[in-house]
């Protein structure tokens, strides 16, 4: 074993990663950690099993000789539209280690928009993860010449596709061909060490809050990269868990669930299906996760509503610690030192409540908990830090490669994004945009140099995000530059900054602040259907739909104490004056959402204008035809009274 | 892994000697004190047939099933099931012959979780004895494993992974209704009695349910016996369909075939035939 593959010589094993593609470092890992450590774990008819090193890279090649077969050429691209399973990676690593380009799309996604990514990139095979995918594909297979075969990867209710030709199932592609015959092992060597770290190894599409999504191109220097960076900043090592829940198509999954893992040679878990995720979280009790905002938030006001159903004793103790704890974290976050006497009831309070709590959530094993891709609360970072769990914000977008910039462990502020990542400066551009230049930065726009060339400033890269940095060095970001807003009075206020600190409130899922060129500010809000559902039958409130669930009066009494609890906090400007709790969810399907979950405000403004309209009026009740788009492409009408609501200044509750 | 791992182990491959189920049921006649039930019914089941039992209220059809799985021995006529007598058989017997059901009201165990429920099913499959199985030693440790590795490739199929260690008092409706079909599942039957598998749920519910019918029909080779009163998921999915009214069994064949029988159309519509309301049962049953 050379000392570039030892354990000791890990500094020079992350050095040399730039130096190989995301493939060529899977052989590399096979050599150094082999069948000692675990590289993927999924659960299966209700067991974990695990693959090491040596079985990773015997499927990796084995799926990549198949589609060598079936007649996958360098340069050619390939599509993968999988949830988290294993047969992503296998895909992904493949198709690179052919020398060809993998872009992921959202299982999500419509069949119109699979369609036309696919057309842009011309991909030449998709992999796709059940019969869902298929139908979407069959839907416009005229639109897709170009498409040879369709590969997919759960048989289940394929059976009756038996005989189309264009269809073939992961399991047979992987006994196309015979991994130790010595001819396709021989050129499947040799197509993997022409890849060169510069060629591009994704295409990912920008999450596109505004207008058509962009495929953004990343290297495999950007990927290794990365990894690099991140192995400097956290003390990750092979054993270490990551589990994957955030979807493929986006860049967290890409860059740590694939690049970041396999660089580190960290463990990649899979959850069974996607509703199995809370309770697989806790059997593996990650290392390392970077989850959205949503995400936190979803899990704090869980354990909120959980403890507010449980015992008289239960709660005085939670009460108690998040006492103890907010104390411990304030003088924390000041550099004080702590007293012993809170020294010694942190301790009782860790011992009592904390440990076992975050053990009943998963969360007892992190190095690192991470969020991003979305402004959080910072009352959801403190909610969490107080329990012990060391959660942190991060930043980064799709362009930069992913994660940049993150809070160092000693010095933590919940209103932060933290400071940059080794090799990596960021300073704020004149008009408050910040800029990032970094080796990680993307190679450009596929086909769409001037989008490229808008994206890059003398170098660095424009990040669309306004923040400021702040005496410590510490970057704050206020939200998109294109959405700070100002009011008529021409007071600026964050919309963002406003939305993240409602939806702390677990009565409220989601927020849409307006205001621009207006007197005041205003809100459309989406009540939380499950808390506010709980919430309205321990007081026998009778409702039926959502729709009837946001117009009852005591609901909307519920929402209008939170409002008042959060306009306490803003400066006056910004204090929301009226509101309107939406008769619907805002959905992705309506195009309201990304499939991330950002709020597409342009089109949510156009969509609800008389209702926006009408809150800049003296009028109390509304009377609105909305429309509603169901999954099968159906589209429903909702004809409803909404109530206008005045936020008057009142005691909070 | 069972995607690139290949197919599942013990439902995978459905060998037609084991699927094997052809019951003839001949003049059955069963009556309680003066109300008679069934009269002179017969009817045949062959390998491999999804077929339909229906009717109107109170024709007999749960009597008809009662009398196939020995809830109800009738005093005429003869249950066969591949060639054995099952007439007079109690219902403990029947499932060893091979003849899983599910019932209209939900018969399960609120209080145990969906694993314990479908295990249980499993009891007639384990050959161990008290001692060992107190021990959890040897043959009995192999044996549970090979259960409960069936019994999650049952809860992949029917796609309960969020649900398996709930009590499935505790589950909906619809859910619970899933829970049953594994648990008659769990007996791996040659012939598989469904009472109104689709009372009570919701479209969804039903959906779901259709695919699994269909799945365990074309794909496993299930034999199946339906009793069901949506009549637009009957005429979708059963390849015959066999009508009682008052205990008699009045019409058998094709779907298409029963939509235009005049029997059944006096059966659900009355001896009074108003030409608009013939005319909307036949749209409605057009719609399947």
């Amino acid at each position: 074993m050379s000392a570039w593959l030892s354990h000791e010589g890990d500094t020079s094993f992350a050095q040399a990663l730039s130096r190989y593609t995301l493939p060529q470092i899977l052989t590399k890992q096979v050599e150094r950690l082999g069948s000692s450590e675990k590289a993927i774990r999924k659960k299966s008819l209700g067991v974990w099993e695990a693959l090491t090193w040596v079985d990773y890279l015997d499927y990796m090649k084995k799926t990549a000789l198949g589609l060598m077969s079936l007649g996958l050429r360098r340069k050619e691209s390939v599509g993968i539209i999988t949830g988290n399973e294993p047969e992503w990676l296998f895909s992904e690593l493949a198709a690179q280690a052919l020398g060809a380009v993998t872009i992921n799309l959202f299982t999500t996604a419509a069949a119109e928009e699979i369609q036309g990514a696919l057309e842009r990139v011309q991909a030449s095979y998709v992999i796709v993860q059940d019969q869902e995918q298929v139908d979407k594909l069959l839907d416009v297979r005229e639109q897709l010449p170009f498409v040879r075969k369709v590969i997919y990867v759960d048989r289940t209710g394929m059976r009756t596709y038996g005989d189309e030709p264009w269809l073939i199932s992961f399991y047979d592609l992987l006994q196309i061909s015979e991994p130790n015959e010595t001819e396709q092992a021989r050129l499947f060597e040799e197509e993997l060490w022409k890849g060169q770290p510069e060629d591009v190894a994704i295409m990912t599409l920008t999450s596109g809050t505004t207008g058509v999504p962009k495929l953004a191109m990343l290297t495999h220097h950007n990927f290794t990269e990365m990894a690099r960076n991140w192995m400097e900043t956290v003390a990750i090592s092979p054993g270490d868990n990551w589990i994957s829940i955030t979807p493929p198509a986006w860049i967290v999954d890409q860059s740590f669930g694939l690049g970041v893992t396999l660089c580190a040679g960290m463990t990649v878990n899979f959850p069974e299906t996607e509703e199995t995720v809370t309770e697989d979280f806790r059997e593996i009790g990650p290392t390392i996760l970077i989850a959205p905002a949503r995400f936190w938030e979803d899990m704090a006001s869980k354990i909120r509503v959980k403890i507010s159903d449980s015992s008289f004793v239960k709660r005085k103790l939670f009460e108690l610690s998040e006492k103890i704890g907010t104390a411990v974290t304030e003088r924390e976050a000041n550099n004080q030192p702590l007293p012993l006497y809170l020294r010694l009831l942190k301790r009782c309070a860790s011992l009592v409540v904390n440990r076992p709590l975050l053990d009943r959530i998963g969360c007892s094993q992190f190095k690192v908990a991470l969020t991003g891709g979305h402004p959080i609360s910072p009352d959801v970072i403190r909610f969490f830090r107080s329990k012990g769990l060391n959660l942190k914000q991060c930043y980064g977008l799709t362009e930069g490669g992913g994660i940049f910039q993150v809070q160092p462990d000693e010095e933590v502020k919940p209103e932060t994004v933290g400071k940059p990542l080794p090799g990596v400066t960021v300073r704020i551009a004149e008009d408050q945009e910040v800029l990032v230049s970094t080796s990680t930065a993307f190679l450009g726009y596929y086909q769409n140099p001037e989008a490229t060339e808008a994206s890059f400033m003398d170098g660095w890269l424009c990040t669309g995000d306004a923040g400021y940095i702040d005496g410590d060095g510490h970057l704050l970001i206020i939200g998109r530059k294109q959405d700070i807003m100002r009011t008529r009075e021409g007071d600026a206020f964050s919309p963002d900054f406003i939305e993240t600190r409602l939806k702390f409130s677990p009565y409220v899922k989601e927020v849409v602040i307006f205001g621009e060129s207006r007197p005041y500010i205003t809100a459309l809000v989406n009540i939380d259907m499950g808390n506010v559902g709980n919430w309205a039958e321990d007081r026998m409130i009778p409702y039926t739909t959502y729709t009837d669930l946001s117009q009852q009066p005591a609901v909307q009494e519920l929402i209008m104490g939170e409002v008042r609890h959060v306009n306490h906090q803003l400066p006056d400007p910004m204090k929301i004056h009226k509101m309107v709790l939406l008769y619907k969810l805002l959905d992705a399907d309506d195009e309201e959402l990304t499939r991330t979950g950002k709020v597409r405000r342009g089109l949510v403004a156009e969509r609800y204008d008389p209702l926006i309209q009408a809150m800049y009026t003296d009028r109390s009740q509304i009377e609105v035809r909305g429309e509603v788009r169901y999954r099968d492409g159906q589209v429903g009408t909702i004809i409803t009274r909404v109530t206008l609501l005045t936020v008057e200044e009142g005691k909070l509750s | 892994m069972k995607a690139f791992r290949g197919q599942p182990t013990i439902f995978s491959s459905p060998r037609t000697e084991k699927r094997q189920a052809e019951l003839q049921v001949k003049e059955i006649y069963l009556s309680f004190g003066g109300v008679i039930a069934l009269a002179n019914v017969d009817f045949s089941v062959r390998t491999g047939e999804l077929i339909s039992l229906i009717g109107p209220n109170g024709a007999g059809k749960t009597s008809m099933l009662n009398c196939i799985t020995g809830y109800y021995h009738p005093q005429k006529g003869s249950i066969l099931f591949n060639g054995t007598d099952l007439t007079r058989r109690p219902p403990h017997e029947v499932t060893k012959q091979g003849i899983g059901r599910t019932f209209q009201n939900i018969e399960l165990f609120p209080g145990m979780t969906v694993i314990s429920n479908i295990l249980l099913a499993r009891h007639l499959f384990c050959t161990y004895g008290v001692g060992k199985a107190s021990l959890f030693v040897g043959s009995a440790r192999e044996e549970e494993l090979r259960q409960r590795r069936l019994l999650e490739e049952l809860i992949d199929f029917l796609e309960m992974h969020s649900i398996r260690k709930q009590a499935v008092g505790s589950l909906p409706y619809g859910l619970q209704k899933r829970v049953e079909l594994g648990r008659a599942l769990a007996l791996e039957p040659k012939l598989l009695v469904l009472d109104e598998p689709f009372a009570g749920m919701t479209l969804e519910e039903r959906e779901d349910m259709v695919r699994f019918l269909l799945e365990l029909n074309h794909g496993w080779g299930q034999t199946m016996i339906l009793v069901e009163h949506d009549m637009s998921i009957v005429m979708s999915i059963s390849q015959r369909v066999v009508v009682l009214n008052f205990g008699r069994k009045i019409a058998e064949g094709a779907p298409q075939e029963i939509l235009d029988h005049p029997e059944v159309v006096k059966a659900y519509l009355g001896e009074d035939e108003d030409n608009e309301e013939e005319s909307r049962y036949h749209e409605c049953l057009a719609k399947s």
